[in-house]
């Protein structure tokens, strides 16, 4: 039977993992523990009522008018995640064999394509609300400006329009992420590989389609699943660019808008009801846990060792 | 029929200008061998050949067509990789079929090519397994397989056989001879191993900082090395170069002994003589006629034996003995050039005599 017997090792291990261990515990672990334990309780206000079980769940998903209120949300997350799926990844793809091929300028670029993922989300929801002013904003300036009237609209403030402009923006300000990452797979192909597929094709289209993305897909695993969390966790983005109610007319209401305002209230709202808001966040938890990992280990398989 | 010629390729990098001015003919179903050493020019020039880089200046015919423009995938060129440079992604057969495919080959057809390829390279049981699931052998096979299937006018092979180990390489090196005779294509092989070059090579072309120093058969370069550099690259060990002085019917060393021999006709006062370790015979101790050496060490190689010795200028001289031959170290012993077998130099401009 080995004794524990604290060594001056053991001291010093001790002493390092003890500290944030417990600020772990404090700030992550027992929240949402209790986040959890909420969604199971009626609350008035502040104050914790009975237990109540499922019924908070079952409110959500089911009851009127938070059913249509949750799956306009879901709706909503699931646009963004596919269209920024497309628009940003693939974006990135093409920037990073740009930025790859050195097309002339591929130094400046390299920063340049980089340089909003490092800005606040903050600076860049205000600076892109200014820019979409309807009437002072550069966008709508520009447009006119060049005689494209018809394209001068006010792009957060109507429904078929505003979502949209959000998922540019995001696409705008993150495309150096997926391109940052897409270029390293590149750079990390032999180059004798591609000499050898120059050697049988001299379509560009042919050596993209079947050798350079198929060997920088794996290390696109990665930016997919990021994006994911990040399309069902979407929130600073439209909170400061449209605001709680997702306006106009919640037709830019993301799951975590959504929960925002159930959880805490907002003028329109007034209501606050954790248990509601807790429901709603334990149900985006797993549907976000579920499918990433699900999918990490799908996409995990098909990795290629070079 | 496939013949290459290259006239006056220059090659820059930049400001750097790597081949200065290469000048080669290549015949039908020759076995050529580029040899150098690292930094030469050879795979540069291999490049240039099949189109994966663009000549700067001068030109290069395949059968009197002008290639310098057309892609490599159009040239009727295929090449085997130092790092074989398989699609890690695809299985055996898909290696060997993407290249095919994209000729637009119909399906019985790649399905025949990739048969006789793997059938001839003892592939046929690995054609569904990927890259990372071969040995090094087997996947260098492949690499060769796959430049096969296109059935091209020219094989371009870079280093092949660097990244296999001592045994395999012997063995592999017989299966490129030997597929040089059964398919007959010609094939441009570079190497910087000159026992690989003289082994394998109908025609050995040997670089030398971005130029040709010169082009012939084995035999040539062996017997009648054009100038110092490719004397003492080729050969294993290494011919002795010796700067001699040459008066009276005799070449002389400082302080170190003569042997009876003219240098031929163009010859100033001093001559450099090369001495292959096969020319040399050993005497013990001074003897009259030779340079009086120290023995610095006896290498043994069961068949050989190679005893090394310095001379009395410093030179450090090879000589082939019999494999009972021992010296050890710092015993003093004759060292005598049999004189029909030595190699003369000009002593300024390195040029054979």
């Amino acid at each position: 039977m080995p004794r524990l017997r604290l060594t001056g090792r053991g001291l010093w291990i001790t002493a390092l993992i003890v500290p944030p261990l417990a600020v772990m515990v404090t700030f992550v672990a027992y929240p949402i523990l209790s986040a959890l334990a909420y969604a199971f309780y009626d609350w008035q206000g502040l104050q914790r009522g009975d237990f109540v079980g499922l019924a908070n769940f079952h409110e959500v998903l089911f009851t009127e008018p938070f059913a249509t209120w949750t799956r306009n949300a879901f709706v909503h997350n699931v646009i963004v995640f596919f269209s920024l799926m497309v628009i940003q990844n693939g974006f990135g793809f093409i920037l990073a064999y740009a930025l790859w091929r050195e097309l002339p300028g591929a130094a400046f670029h390299r920063v340049a394509v980089f340089l909003p993922v490092v800005l606040s989300t903050v600076i860049i929801g205000f600076l892109w609300k200014l820019f979409f002013h309807p009437l002072f904003g550069p966008v709508n300036q520009i447009f006119r400006g060049l005689g494209l009237d018809f394209l001068a609209q006010p792009w957060l403030g109507q429904s078929s329009t505003a979502l949209a402009s959000l998922i540019f923006v995001n696409a705008w300000a993150w495309v150096g992420f997926p391109t940052l990452v897409f270029l390293a797979g590149m750079q990390r192909i032999p180059g004798e590989i591609l000499d050898a597929a120059r050697m049988e094709t001299d379509s560009e289209w042919v050596v993209i389609k079947k050798i350079v993305w198929p060997l920088v897909a794996p290390s696109a695993t990665v930016v997919f699943i990021l994006l994911f969390i990040g399309s069902f966790n979407w929130f600073e983005l439209p909170y400061i660019m449209v605001g709680l109610d997702g306006s106009p007319f919640g037709s830019t209401d993301v799951l975590g808008l959504y929960f925002y305002r159930t959880a805490f209230g907002n003028q329109s709202a007034g209501v606050q009801d954790f248990g509601r808001g807790s429901a709603l966040a334990v149900i985006t938890f797993l549907f976000i846990a579920i499918v990433a990992a699900f999918w990490t280990v799908r996409l995990r398989k098909r990795e290629i060792q070079l | 029929m496939a013949r290459l010629s290259l006239k006056g390729v220059k090659k820059r990098f930049k400001e750097t200008e790597v081949l200065h001015g290469i000048d080669l003919e290549i015949g039908d179903r020759e076995f050529v061998v580029f040899v150098g050493p690292s930094g030469c020019g050879k795979s540069t020039l291999l490049r240039l050949i099949a189109g994966l880089d663009p000549i700067t200046e001068g030109s290069f015919r395949l059968n009197e067509k002008l290639m310098n423009t057309v892609p490599p995938s159009k040239r009727g060129i295929s090449m085997v990789f130092q790092s074989y440079a398989l699609y890690p992604h695809m299985d055996v057969y898909e290696n060997m079929a993407f290249g095919i495919r994209l000729m637009g080959l119909d399906k019985p057809e790649i399905d025949k090519r990739i048969g006789e390829a793997a059938k001839m390279l003892q592939l046929e049981p690995l054609l569904k397994r990927k890259p990372r699931e071969l040995s090094g052998g087997q996947r260098q096979r492949v690499a060769i397989a796959r430049a096969l299937v296109r059935k091209p006018q020219v094989f371009l092979l870079d280093e092949p056989l660097s990244n296999l180990d001592a045994a395999l390489r012997s063995e592999v090196r017989l299966e490129i001879a030997k597929l040089h005779q059964d398919i007959g294509g010609t094939m441009i092989y570079v190497t910087h191993d000159q026992i690989e070059a003289m082994t394998l090579a109908d025609k050995i072309v040997v670089m030398n900082e971005g130029r040709i120093e010169q082009v012939g058969t084995p035999h040539e370069l062996y017997e009648s090395p054009a100038n110092t550099f490719v004397a003492t690259f080729i050969g294993s060990p290494k011919m002795t170069l010796l700067e001699a002085r040459t008066a009276n019917g005799k070449l002389s060393i400082p302080n170190g002994g003569s042997v009876t021999g003219s240098a031929p006709d163009g010859a100033g006062e001093t001559v450099t003589v090369g001495m292959r370790p096969d020319a040399l015979d050993i005497a013990e101790g001074d003897a009259p006629e030779g340079f009086g050496a120290d023995v610095v060490y006896t290498e043994y190689l069961g068949n050989d034996a190679y005893v090394y010795a310095r001379l009395a200028d410093g030179t450090l001289v090879s000589v082939r003995a019999a494999p009972k031959t021992y010296y050890p170290a710092n015993a003093r012993i004759t060292v005598m050039p049999r004189a029909e077998a030595l190699h003369y130099f000009d002593s300024a401009s390195g040029a054979r005599l």
